[in-house]
């Protein structure tokens, strides 16, 4: 395996979070000479080994109707204790300031008043629901779960790329992969002090507990799903079970007198808290769209008059606009009175007459994106651009400036990843997963590291050979090895890819709870496959479903292996 | 439990209890046919269709002869009474109530459903197709029985089987009057529902219609006679609904199935024997009345409103 | 003066509707201009009821019917006071408008979405009255009086989502697409304005105890140092005959009523307006 890292060969100038030229970074000292003596073939017997074991327990996800396992690269991302409370700090800061945020522009609008942010780039956001304006949530929390996406730039510093309030998908896999790689790589995670996962279900549990209406002492908690067509259907039936809470469909629920109640054998039974993975224009036909056969009539009115919570809050998704976006280190001033600890990535807004002047001097150089694009679409990355599409738009961005923001050319970090059989450098993200209970953002110790497996794409995100790798915090200082330690490391015989290292993975007690028990992969069901609908489905069901799909996917990051923030 | 489960989980029983049941018929039906030439082929078919429920008009052919038979009530996908399309529509309801099944159990709805589309189902032929539809049922109720927790869930999906048995046995047993030719269809009749050696021994060796139709309508101790099926109904619906009043019965369904037992047992069995396919045909529709009962009570509202927008 | 106004909407659907849930924008305000005296909302059959205020101030009355039904009549009754005081002098100036206390307060009365995007040629004519005016007050009541003088009032000759620049092409609407027309060459000219839906007693002297057929009216204002109100249709700043009931960017934010039901297919609508001077 040491030859392996041999000719590994980072690419140009960005941030290669193993090594630094030539020198190993402490934080992965472990992690390689744990692997150092597996060879090729027992590394890649334990990938098969990995794969099939997700096939089986049925996480996948589907392209072109073909279902493959999800794909999790069995090199892990480690990152040192240290790194990792400033992500924490930063992640709980731009949480705080976005839930500050969306309680004065639904309300009062001091901000406006303030001159920090122009009314227009709130009142103007397609997600700007005025229906929401007089729902107060019962503990003042709107973002019960947020994604918080980071990039790590050349200098290595960590930056927020976007936030996510809406709903933030993919802490499943999270959980997922950490039981997956205990099992493909159980000595090399006896060897560490990594910081569990396991424990974000009873979190959220606790959380959405806390948000539940006045008066209501033992609150029932539900999950909504828009139902098995949709692509994140396993994240939202894993979260349920592991919450030990009802998994409903919009069907399941009915409005009554401004309450919420479950349909059961034993008849209506009230409901206090919808963790809903529904986007806001499908989930309540009276006030958004009619034709939703998702949602619940009803359910804003029965929020608004405080008897139930709705996790996430309706209309959060004006904070996760990418304007916006570029007002957050304004935001954090002015509401936290503190500077922002992780930074944005530069970005100029085309609409402010100094900056569209230096944008469209160096529109070669940059990457322009739309504000209302997502999925990718419209992105135009300057440097790859022809003459005539980079005229092209330049009169777009003369006739609509404030529809364009601009970024420069970010290379994001790269970690090893084991590809075709060989290590090499790919281009990482991370999204980590925060819970907002109301006195506290607890931020997952990790998160989902997205990876851009083929090497030389663009703009990639699952649909297009996107993977993910487990995250490692350490629970403590990475100290270097010595000559003795270097030595006494010898990695435990080849495993069994089914041996239960559970226990193992929990070996790091930190600050966190120590007992948590990672769900076992029996409790996974398969993921269902898209064999086309139901006879009794109809088809207004599943084009929703369907749209609702790709919204999903088109979240996906892009990570640009030549590093472009491909990323919208 | 939510109702949209519940309701998934009785169909589950239902479906899975229908494409056995109906297997064991055509078994009996194609092998009289096959042996005893006597037997006016048209006849026996049209009789067998529309014992089964299905109208002449819906036919759309007026030769009915075995292939007709065996399109729409086995093979033919979609049809609704057909077996492939029972399998179908119980791997369907099994989707939807996936999180509620155990894991073997899914795997068991599925694996049999996908014999469909892959072809081995039609490429089976009779009687080797009936043979594989009651093992694969035998598998599936042999792996909910050892892997499903006794809760609600459980307790629709049992309910679903025994109404729609008592259903089918009483098709079977309609149909086994059927028959005009020479041999007794009766035979043939119990060796379908498995129970032909429990039946001679009981009776002694003694095979006569009258035993028959005791044995398959009333037999307390046989698990696919009539009574047998409609007291373990009554059972289920008496755990899924703990409440006991003093007098009478709350629950609907449980006072139609109850009081169709109760007469089945108390009445002379001449008295049922003397026009055995009307009776039968009573015996269904309160099959039908109590699964109505059943879905009203349990299920009601599960289905997915459309709502249209109006404004002015 | 004190009118009180009827105002029915009845629901006929084709079939039974299982199940209706709707919000009503029939309360009127109370503001400086008038005080509710008194106001009530039935709907037949009885529903369940909560109120609210929504994002523009309106009051929204939300109800739902869970009962089949196959009709749904909805009754608001509003006795009101009202106490206009004249139209004032234009205060602001050009300047002012681009301030942050206006530009930004009011950036949603400056937004033109298709339904009030005024047509080239209008937009041509509103720069004329432009150049002309000496502050913006002026040009908005000029504005409006070329709306009411190109423009004919034809009952029927326009939808619910017909957007003002159709109106305009045909010199022919009603009061809604009246509105949205100047509403849009205001807010082309960087004045603030919004749309106001309400009643008004269609005598020009009303006679104290006679009820007559009247009609759901709108009409506008625009900011100058407050919100100044004009009837393009009648061509007069809202005196006491007028009583407001909803405001918002355009008509899709007053809608007197909204909702969905399920079950029927189709369902048709009408409506009455009567209103009586008391006082």
């Amino acid at each position: 395996m040491a030859a392996m890292f041999e000719g590994y060969g980072s690419t140009g100038p960005a941030f290669d979070e193993m090594f630094d030229g030539d020198r190993l970074r402490p934080p992965y000292q472990r992690l390689r000479h744990s692997l150092a003596e597996l060879t090729t073939p027992e590394l890649v017997s334990r990938v098969d080994a990995l794969q099939a074991g997700y096939l089986d327990q049925g996480v996948t996800f589907d392209i072109g109707g073909e279902e493959r396992a999800f794909p999790l690269d069995i090199i892990p991302r480690v990152i040192e204790m240290d790194t990792w409370s400033t992500i924490e700090r930063g992640v709980q800061q731009r949480v705080k300031t976005l839930e500050a945020f969306l309680a004065d522009v639904y309300d009062a609008g001091e901000v406006f008043d303030d001159g920090v942010i122009p009314r227009r780039v709130i009142t103007t956001s397609a997600h700007y629901h005025r229906e929401a304006a007089n729902v107060r949530p019962p503990n003042g929390v709107r973002v019960h779960v947020s994604g918080i996406d980071l990039i790590r730039d050349n200098a290595g510093e960590f930056r927020v790329l976007e936030d996510n309030v809406r709903v933030p998908s993919g802490v499943s896999y999270v959980m997922t992969n950490r039981r997956a790689i205990s099992a493909a790589l159980p000595e090399t995670i006896a060897h560490h002090r990594i910081r569990p996962v396991a424990g974000y279900p009873q979190r959220l549990l606790a959380a959405l507990r806390a948000a539940a209406p006045a008066g209501v002492t033992d609150p029932t908690v539900v999950v909504l799903t828009p139902g098995v067509y949709n692509g994140a259907y396993f994240e939202h039936a894993l979260l349920a079970r592991t919450m030990g809470v009802e998994l409903v469909e919009g069907r399941d629920l009915e409005c009554r007198r401004g309450r919420v109640m479950m349909r059961t054998t034993k008849g209506l039974e009230p409901v206090h808290v919808i963790y809903r993975r529904i986007d806001d224009e499908f989930l309540d036909p009276v006030h958004f769209r009619a034709d939703s056969v998702l949602g619940v009539p009803g359910l804003i009115d029965a929020a608004r008059a405080g008897n139930v919570t709705l996790a996430n809050a309706v209309g959060n998704g004006v904070a996760d606009d990418k304007l916006v976006y570029t007002y957050l280190p304004d935001l954090i001033r002015y509401y936290l009175d503190e500077e922002p600890t992780i930074k944005n990535v530069d970005t100029w807004r085309c609409g402010d007459d100094d900056a569209r002047e230096e944008v469209l001097d160096r529109l070669d150089e940059l990457v322009l994106k739309p504000v209302d694009g997502s999925g990718g679409k419209g992105i135009v990355i300057g440097p790859r651009a022809t003459r005539a599409e980079l005229d092209e738009l330049r009169g777009k961005i003369l006739a609509d400036p404030r529809s364009w923001i601009a970024q420069p050319v970010v290379q994001l970090s790269t970690v090893p990843t084991f590809v075709d059989n060989e290590l090499g450098p790919r281009h990482v993200d991370l999204r980590p997963f925060a819970v907002n209970d109301g006195s506290r953002v607890w931020v997952l110790p990790g998160g989902l590291t997205r990876v851009a497996l083929p090497k030389g794409e663009l703009i990639v995100n699952s649909s297009r050979g996107g993977g993910s790798k487990d995250t490692w915090v350490l629970a403590g200082p990475s100290v270097p090895l010595d000559e003795d330690e270097l030595a006494s490391i010898q990695p435990a015989a080849a495993s069994d890819a089914t041996v239960d290292a559970g226990d193992a993975v929990d070996a790091g007690d930190a600050a966190e709870e120590g007992a948590e028990q990672v769900p076992s992969p029996e409790a996974y069901p398969e993921q269902p496959t898209s064999a086309g609908p139901a006879p009794t489905e109809s088809p207004q069901v599943v084009e929703q479903e369907q749209q609702q799909q790709q919204q999903q996917q088109q979240r996906q990051v892009q990570v640009g292996s030549d590093a472009e923030v491909g990323r919208c | 439990m939510l109702s949209r489960i519940a309701e998934s989980m009785f169909w589950i029983g239902r479906y899975v209890e229908r494409a056995e049941d109906t297997a064991r018929i055509l078994d009996v039906q194609t092998q009289l046919l096959i042996e005893d030439a006597t037997i006016d082929e048209q006849e026996t078919c049209s009789g067998l269709v529309s014992i089964m429920g299905i109208e002449p008009e819906d036919l759309g052919t007026d030769t009915v002869d075995l292939s007709v038979v065996l399109d729409r009530l086995c093979y033919g996908a979609t049809h609704h009474s057909s077996i492939a399309a029972s399998i179908a529509a119980a791997r369907e309801s099994a989707r939807r109530a996936r999180e509620t099944l155990s894991v073997p159990l899914w795997e068991a709805l599925n694996t049999t459903y996908r014999a469909i589309p892959s072809g081995h189902f039609h490429s089976m032929r009779t009687p080797a197709v009936f043979q594989w539809v009651r093992e694969r049922a035998a598998l599936v109720n042999g792996t909910a029985d050892a892997t499903m927790v006794r809760d609600e869930g459980w307790h629709f999906l049992m309910l679903g089987r025994c109404v729609e048995r008592a259903d089918m046995t009483s098709r079977l047993v309609a149909t086994a009057s059927l028959s005009a030719g020479d041999e007794t269809p009766w035979s043939a009749t119990l060796r379908a529902t498995g129970g032909y050696e429990a039946f001679l021994r009981t009776y002694r060796g003694v095979e006569t219609e009258r035993a028959a139709t005791e044995f398959l309508l009333l037999d307390r101790l046989f698990p696919r006679s009539v009574v047998f099926a409609l007291t373990r109904a009554e059972q289920c619906l008496a755990n899924i609904d703990a409440t006991d009043p003093r007098a009478g019965f709350h629950n609907e369904a449980q006072r139609l199935l109850g009081r169709m037992r109760a007469e089945l047992e108390y009445r002379a069995l001449s008295e049922i024997s003397a026009d055995l396919p009307t009776e039968m045909e009573r015996l269904q529709r309160t099959c039908a009345m109590a699964t109505e009962a059943v879905t009203r009570r349990y299920f009601a509202g599960a289905e997915a409103l459309s709502w249209t927008g109006v404004s002015h | 003066m004190q009118l009180r106004i009827h105002h029915t909407t009845t629901f006929t659907y084709d079939g039974k509707a299982t199940a209706s849930l709707n919000q009503a924008r029939m309360t009127p305000v109370t503001t400086p201009e008038q005080i509710v005296v008194h106001n009530r909302i039935e709907v037949s059959p009885k529903p369940w009821i909560s109120e609210y205020r929504d994002y523009f101030g309106t009051y929204v009355t939300s109800f739902e019917v869970l009962d089949p039904h196959d009709q749904l009549v909805v009754t608001a009754t509003s006795t009101v006071q009202t106490q206009r005081q004249p139209a004032s002098e234009p205060v602001l100036s050009w300047e002012d408008l681009t301030t942050h206390a206006v530009a930004d307060r009011w950036t949603e009365y400056l937004m033109r979405n298709d339904l009030v995007e005024p047509p080239d040629d209008f937009v041509e004519r509103v720069r004329r009255i432009r150049e002309d005016a000496a502050r913006p007050g002026e040009a908005a009541r000029a504005v409006c009086e070329l709306v009411y003088d190109e423009v004919e009032y034809v009952p029927g000759s326009t939808q619910v989502h017909t957007a003002a620049a159709e109106a305009w092409g045909q010199r022919a609407g009603v009061c809604q697409d009246m509105t949205h027309l100047a509403i849009g060459g205001l807010r082309k000219l960087g004045i603030p304005a919004r749309y106001v839906s309400g009643y008004h007693h269609p005598s020009a002297d009303p006679v104290v105890g006679e009820t007559v057929t009247g009609e759901s009216h709108a009409w506008l204002e625009w900011w100058d140092d407050g919100w100044h109100a004009f009837d393009p249709k009648e061509r007069i700043a809202p005196d006491d005959r007028y009583v407001s009931v909803a405001v918002g960017r355009d008509y899709s934010d007053v809608k007197p009523i909204s909702g969905i039901y399920s079950g029927a297919s189709t369902s048709e609508m009408s409506v009455e307006v009567d209103v009586t001077r008391l006082d």
